[in-house]
């Protein structure tokens, strides 16, 4: 830090460095801020810069890494002291079971660092492109359908990745998981970068263990699924096969653009089968490493004990509320007598004084046998059944007795717009506004509805894994007769049960302040259409996209802007989502845009293709789909070549031309990604190559990013040109 | 001991009215009113017992605070102070006194809102430089008493400290009368 303050670091060299030790910018962190009314220049001195565009002294965030959740007592004391002394007082468990903190000043992250190496937990690697937090399922151990315990072996690939000379020229993030089951959502293996899931098979009549063994998954903006790399990989390879793996990733992974410098492009690219004999040569040229099977000599040991017998919970006196929280909240352990019970923390967070609460908690009942959970709770493992009552006593009474884990109520969000730089929509701010709402309902909820998953991403980035949810969000803005409204994204039909079995479709977009009558209206309809134990997945398969967005139809609309201003703010958040002043029209007549009729055009299209795509017609969707980004193209050329042709040529020409080369159609943190969807599906398409059902999703999800991106564009370049048209309405006054 | 990163608390008579969520759009108004002093808005209103909602800024964060389940004011001074013990106390608990008032009199609360003039809360917000201890206790319980015995004018005045030895370095100074802001105000000026 002091020789960056002298200048002697670049920029881009001191931000890579610090985000390899979890320090990342915040909003606002280029000193700037729309209040609602204008842009304030933010009173932050200015001499240093901690990366591109990010001041020094701008609050950051800290991420520290929870390696497959495991956290003790003293863990918990330490960051609650941190939260309070660096922080606003809140730890904020993440999607990866990591914590963060906001609002820290990077002059003081030296000492949080040194006071969490003191009590065993780091926050190196937490960000930057290198092995991200190793998550595992949090009940690895104690579950009772899982083949063995994953534990030891995160916690040994956790530190084998952590700092190897393998694992530091990679051009994006890997994010490693592990499971111990094949059906249980808990370790979402088959959306990571490498995944693996416990297993068993006789050789020579012993049992061996392995891992069922994936790469190639992630989420982002067009969501991939894992590939199977190896059925069986035995527990002594799994190591030497994920530096091989990381190896080669270093080698032919994208460095330039960032956009498709995920594993999951190299092995799209290159093909699993090509991928896998690369990996396997490299894995020959490894020289041996102790490191490989250090841990397998204690893998069979208990790893963690009890404090108290288990003993069952028989005909103890039971607080009010118990029955609810015990139906939610507890699981039962393979091991009898034993439960481990979840402490479900709204929206992630705890407060200091929750922290050190719960670290008391901990000490009496169940010693330091505590994990964070990607639905960003904290579960409390070997408990003794007998003691639930006395437990429950004590979470209810610091205020986190809510009887909700693993259902609707139990939103699971990203930090979005309230401290992330690339948010777009509020995501907390929805995610609170439905946990209470949902809340008040819970009791009158039907079953099949209060089993479902609610995920919220604040944009299209998938940190609130909005892919894997039975109804998932993802913030965008729309232009609503001139002005900016949040808008979500409705994803309907992930899978969170078999490991992110399934990602869900884009239905619609609706407007941020309609999404609880959305939820509503579409949680009532599978209650009252369903089939006898549908699931929600085969129900919005079974009734299809078409009937689902006329359902949602009504729900795209917003009163006018003078009418309800409401709808034009964003959840908890009072100013203007506009950020430029628009006009209106003086008269009932609007004024519409050449572009946006276009931009209205490419959604219908779109909408199309997905009805294609469900008709089983997987090659007629793709060009369809592209037809639709060809549209929203041709649309933003319009503003400033009105005359633009239907060719394709020259549409594909003319953006390239005005758009793609003078960056004006680039988002900001994704650069040039979303049009390079346009020429990928142009390749394609000109190629002739025929779609499966999976390329064809893909292709169509990156519609619509294109589309989002287009309308952000245009909003971008509205106002200095356009070719506006006057539309005439039944109301318009006469002159 | 040199002292920084004081917090200092003042306590609500209400802890209940306003609703906790009416502090986001004032203090979104607050922002529209400077230039640039504040960041943003943390909005905690769904957590029992946080740090409820808090305005952040660069030096110094300003929150309706719910820490115990007693709300009121905290004042978080972040950067650090010049000048002695003492000194920086007496600064913080202006700025405190200073932010208590403008909500006291913010129109829109139509007078909800009312802080405690015969309690106090200050707060050593760094365990290294300023550990929960007795020696510590004893090292700036001087200084803290000077200050205190100022602010509440000639009313009898304790000071307690938090015996968990897991929290900050927190004095609660108890008066047996309560005093108005402004009184309390006006007791730190005239020093």
């Amino acid at each position: 830090m002091k020789l960056r303050k002298q200048g002697k670091i670049d920029e881009k060299v001191f931000a890579e460095t610090r985000l390899r030790r979890g320090i990342y910018g915040q909003r606002y962190d280029n000193g700037q801020r729309h209040d609602g009314k204008r842009v304030q220049k933010l009173k932050l001195p200015a001499e240093v810069i901690k990366g591109p565009d990010t001041l020094w002294d701008a609050p950051g965030m800290m991420r520290i890494k929870i390696p497959f959740g495991g956290v003790t007592p003293e863990q918990l004391e330490t960051l609650a002291d941190l939260s309070e002394e660096y922080a606003d007082g809140v730890a904020h468990i993440t999607t990866r079971q990591d914590v963060q903190f906001h609002f820290v000043h990077i002059d003081d992250t030296p000492s949080l660092m040194r006071r969490l190496a003191a009590v065993g937990i780091t926050s190196r690697e937490a960000c930057g492109n290198v092995v991200r937090n190793v998550t595992a399922c949090p009940l690895a151990g104690i579950c009772r359908d899982e083949a063995f315990d994953t534990t030891p072996y995160a916690k040994a690939c956790s530190k084998f990745m952590m700092g190897h000379p393998d694992t530091q020229d990679f051009g994006r993030k890997f994010k490693i998981a592990f499971s111990g089951c094949q059906q249980h959502p808990c370790g979402l293996v088959t959306m990571h970068d490498m995944g693996a899931i416990a297993k068993t098979k006789i050789v020579d009549g012993k049992e061996k263990r392995g891992f069922e063994f994936y790469v190639g998954g992630g989420l982002g903006s067009v969501p991939y699924k894992a590939k199977l790399f190896d059925e069986f990989l035995p527990e002594e390879e799994f190591l030497p096969m994920a530096q091989a793996i990381s190896r080669v990733f270093a080698r032919l992974g994208e460095k330039r653009n960032r956009a498709r410098a995920r594993i999951k492009f190299l092995i799209a690219n290159l093909g699993i089968d090509e991928f896998r004999r690369l990996v396997l040569e490299e894995r020959q040229k490894l020289s041996p490493d102790p490191r490989w099977t250090a841990h397998l000599a204690t893998v069979n040991e208990q790893m963690e004990e009890a404090l108290k017998a288990g003993v069952s919970l028989n005909g103890s006196e039971r607080p009010e509320g118990f029955e609810a929280w015990y139906a939610t909240n507890v699981y039962k352990q393979r091991q009898p007598g034993y439960v481990a019970a979840t402490v479900t923390l709204p929206l992630g967070d705890a407060s200091a004084e929750q922290l050190r609460a719960l670290a008391d908690i901990a000490r009496r009942f169940v010693k330091d046998t505590l994990r964070t959970t990607v639905e960003q709770n904290i579960l409390f493992r070997w408990l003794s059944e007998a003691d639930l009552p006395e437990f429950y006593r004590a979470i209810r009474a610091i205020g986190l007795g809510a009887a909700d884990a693993a259902t609707i109520v139990d939103v699971t969000a990203c930090p979005g717009t309230d401290t992330c730089k690339l948010g777009i929509a509020s995501s907390r701010g929805l995610a609170r506004e439905l946990r209470y709402r949902l809340s008040e309902k819970s009791l009158e909820l039907d079953q099949a509805v209060k089993n479902l998953r609610i995920k919220v991403s604040g944009c299209f980035n998938s940190c609130g894994q909005h892919h894997v949810a039975d109804i998932g969000f993802y913030g965008i803005n729309r232009n609503v007769k001139g002005f900016q409204v949040p808008h979500f994204q409705v994803i309907l039909g992930g899978k969170f049960r078999d490991n992110a079995g399934e990602y869900g479709v884009a239905v619609g977009a609706v407007p941020s302040k309609r999404v609880p009558e959305a939820v509503l209206s579409i949680t009532e309809y599978y209650v009252r259409r369903r089939l006898r134990d549908e699931s929600f997945q085969d129900f919005v398969r079974r009734i299809g996209k078409k009937e689902i967005k006329d359902l949602l139809e009504d729900l795209t609309k917003i009163p006018a802007h003078e009418v309800g201003p409401s709808y034009y703010t964003d959840w908890g958040d009072p100013r203007e989502f506009t950020l430029t002043d628009m006009g209106t029209g003086e008269c009932a007549g609007e004024v519409v845009s050449q572009a946006e009729f276009a931009l209205a055009a490419s959604e219908r299209e779109l909408f199309e293709a997905q009805l294609l795509l469900d008709g089983g017609r997987p090659q007629d969707a793709v060009k369809t789909a592209y037809a639709s980004m060809l549209r929203a193209a041709q649309g933003l050329v319009k503003t400033q070549n009105p005359g633009i042709s239907e060719d394709e040529q020259q549409i594909l020409a003319e953006f390239t031309s005005r758009f793609y080369d003078t960056q004006l159609f680039w988002d900001k943190y994704a650069g040039g990604k979303f049009a390079e969807y346009l020429f990928k599906a142009k390749e394609f398409i000109g190629a002739a190559k025929s779609a499966d059902a999976d390329r064809a999703v893909q292709l169509l999800q990156e519609a619509q990013l294109f589309i989002d991106a287009a309308h952000d564009c245009h909003n971008k370049v509205r106002g200095a040109v356009e070719s506006p048209v006057k539309i005439t309405t039944a109301a318009q006054p006469s002159a | 001991m040199e002292l920084q990163k004081i917090n200092v608390k003042f306590f609500a008579t209400d802890p209940n009215n306003p609703p906790l969520t009416d502090f986001i759009d004032l203090f979104h108004g607050w922002i529209q009113a400077t230039d640039g002093v504040y960041h943003d808005v943390a909005d905690y209103s769904h957590m029992q017992a946080g740090p409820g909602i808090v305005l952040v800024a660069n030096d110094a964060n300003v929150s309706i605070d719910e820490t115990d389940n007693r709300r009121g004011l905290l004042y978080s001074q972040k950067s650090p102070l010049s000048g002695s013990n003492p000194e920086k106390i007496r600064t913080v608990l202006r700025s405190a006194l200073k932010n208590c008032r403008r909500l006291e009199e913010e129109p829109s609360l139509h007078n909800k809102l009312k802080f405690s003039g015969s309690e106090a809360l200050i707060s050593i917000n760094d365990r290294l430089a300023a550990p929960n201890t007795d020696e510590a206790f004893e090292e700036i319980k001087p200084e803290i008493e000077s200050v205190a015995q100022t602010l509440f004018g000639d009313a009898d005045i304790t000071l307690e400290r938090d015996p968990d030895p897991r929290q900050r370095l927190n004095v609660r100074i108890k008066t047996s009368r309560s005093l108005g802001l402004g009184e309390l105000v006006r007791n730190l000026q005239n020093d």
